[in-house]
């Protein structure tokens, strides 16, 4: 089997690497980049613990082929925010109970990241429909759901 | 996952000629996101894997209103939900592309992988169907062009021959006298999948249907047109009466899918319940008002 040479713009930093052409994306961020905040979950493409923005958008990395995303834009979680410069949504998600054992928060922080780059003042209902990928099995997503809520306020002023 | 060979052709030429050459061995790959599923679980274990990625033209949705719309088949979900032209002009598409599995899925699923996958638990064939879309394939003898409703034959199957892409979709020009509907029914929120869905969509003349097309889709193998209730609501006032009439008679003329999703009886009774509410949707009725 050959392999792809890919380069790509993970987290603002240009990266090149020699892939395996049968190579999951979720396992090259994780095993390759040891960019570990991505998530493996169910890898059938169901919990949405291994989402990942390529281009903006939001996508599952465990239905992705490294091979993929060659010259494209990808952010994990990690550049989201960092230690001591955290997203707003980052800080949300603490102060509203948006997570608790916390092994769903980086699928769950770029699916919200997404919808709000796009529609910067969602209501509930389409906070639900853009987090419908994503599954938590400890909040009962109600926290999740405030914390992107309040984000949105804080934003708004509404 | 088995080792394969990823292929990345610049033109459609260059990718038939790839189809041709490893024939059984090869398999067209748009977004992966059921084929990578299918080849870890080795259900299918091509040597060829022929990504469609670099085929850009393959990917636009253009629309004009002497010919319609052509959707290229590498259109992701969310590009056919949020092009202009579709919101503008066929509501009915943009809601049921806009609404189908989530938002990631959206984002990286293809229109045309989605038809040539074949999976009767989708959401795309019921409306295209009802929306007279056609299907635009490529092969090594040329094109063809299939209505929608010959292109899926069976479970996992359709109409492509060996070594063909599909190409395009069209629809054909929106009619200002033409209105439609897509409702799909899901067992919980978590689930992505619809158990059943319906598509409606009909000339109305004066609040009275004409040209009825009412399709039944995910509860069965095939998307299926019910012809006995398009004839029956075919210049018939809509009342809750008929709506209830019409429901009746699709629950007894398909042959559902029974299998660890829902069971035969559950699913007749789901579409029965989605096409009530359909119909009486349409014609502005509350289908609360009727208890049946
Ligand atoms: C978690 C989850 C939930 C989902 N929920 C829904 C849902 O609610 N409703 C729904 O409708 N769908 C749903 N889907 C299915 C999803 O829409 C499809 O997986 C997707 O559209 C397939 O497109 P793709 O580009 O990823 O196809 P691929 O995986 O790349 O290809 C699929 C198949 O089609 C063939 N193929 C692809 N493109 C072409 C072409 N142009 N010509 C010839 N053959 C081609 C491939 O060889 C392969 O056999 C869901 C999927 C997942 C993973
Ligand atoms: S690990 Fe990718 S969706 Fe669950
Ligand atoms: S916080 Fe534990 S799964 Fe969501």
């Amino acid at each position: 089997m050959s392999g792809k040479r890919i380069s790509l713009i993970v987290n603002g930093e240009s990266v090149k690497a020699e892939v395996l052409v049968n190579r999951l994306l979720s396992d090259f961020l994780r095993d390759d980049l040891a960019l570990t905040g991505t998530k493996r979950g169910c890898e059938t493409g169901v919990c949405g613990a291994c989402s990942v923005l390529v281009d903006g958008d939001v996508v599952k990395s465990c239905l992705s082929l490294a091979a993929q995303v060659d010259g494209k834009t990808l952010t994990t979680v990690e550049g989201l925010g960092r230690i001591g410069d955290l997203h707003p949504l980052q800080e949300s998600f603490m102060a509203h109970g948006g997570l608790q054992c916390g092994y769903c928060t980086p699928g769950f922080l770029l699916a919200a990241a997404d919808l709000l780059s796009r529609n910067p003042d969602p209501q509930d209902a389409e906070i639900r429909e853009a987090l419908s990928g994503n599954l938590c099995r400890c909040t009962g997503y109600q926290g999740i759901v405030d914390a992107v809520r309040n984000v949105a306020e804080s934003t708004h002023g509404n | 996952m088995r080792e394969f060979e990823f292929l990345e052709p610049q033109t459609l030429t260059e990718a038939l000629a790839m189809m041709s050459e490893y024939e059984d061995d090869a398999c067209v790959y748009a977004g992966g996101t059921a084929l990578l599923l299918a080849m870890r679980q080795r259900m299918l274990s091509p040597g060829f894997v022929v990504s469609l990625g670099k085929l850009d033209e393959l990917r636009e949705i253009t629309f004009n209103p002497a010919e319609g719309l052509r959707i290229g088949a590498l259109a992701r979900h969310s590009d056919v939900a949020r092009a202009p032209d579709v919101q503008a002009h066929y509501p009915m598409l943009a809601g049921m592309a806009g609404g189908l599995a989530n938002p990631q899925v959206r984002n990286q699923g293809t229109i045309g992988g989605n038809l040539c996958y074949a999976d009767p638990a989708t959401d795309p064939p019921s409306c295209l169907i009802a929306m007279d879309a056609e299907v635009t394939i490529a092969g090594p003898g040329g094109e063809r062009r299939l209505p929608m409703r010959e292109f899926v034959v069976d479970f996992f199957t359709t109409a492509l021959e060996p070594g063909e892409i599909l190409t395009h979709i069209t629809l054909p020009p929106p009619r200002p006298d033409r209105t439609g509907l897509y409702r799909r029914h899901l067992r919980t929120p978590a689930e992505h999948r619809p158990v059943a869905n319906v598509a409606l969509t009909f000339r109305d003349v004066n609040g009275v249907p004409e040209d009825v097309r009412l399709v039944i889709g995910a509860a069965v193998p095939v998307a299926q047109s019910m012809t006995r209730a398009e004839d029956f609501l075919t210049a018939r006032a809509i009342t809750l009466d008929v709506a209830a009439e019409a429901a009746a008679m699709v629950a007894e003329d398909i042959d559902p899918i029974s299998d660890g999703r829902g069971e035969e009886a559950f699913r007749r009774q789901v579409v029965r319940a989605i096409t009530r509410r359909i119909l009486a949707e349409a014609a502005g009725l509350n289908w609360k008002d009727a208890a049946a």
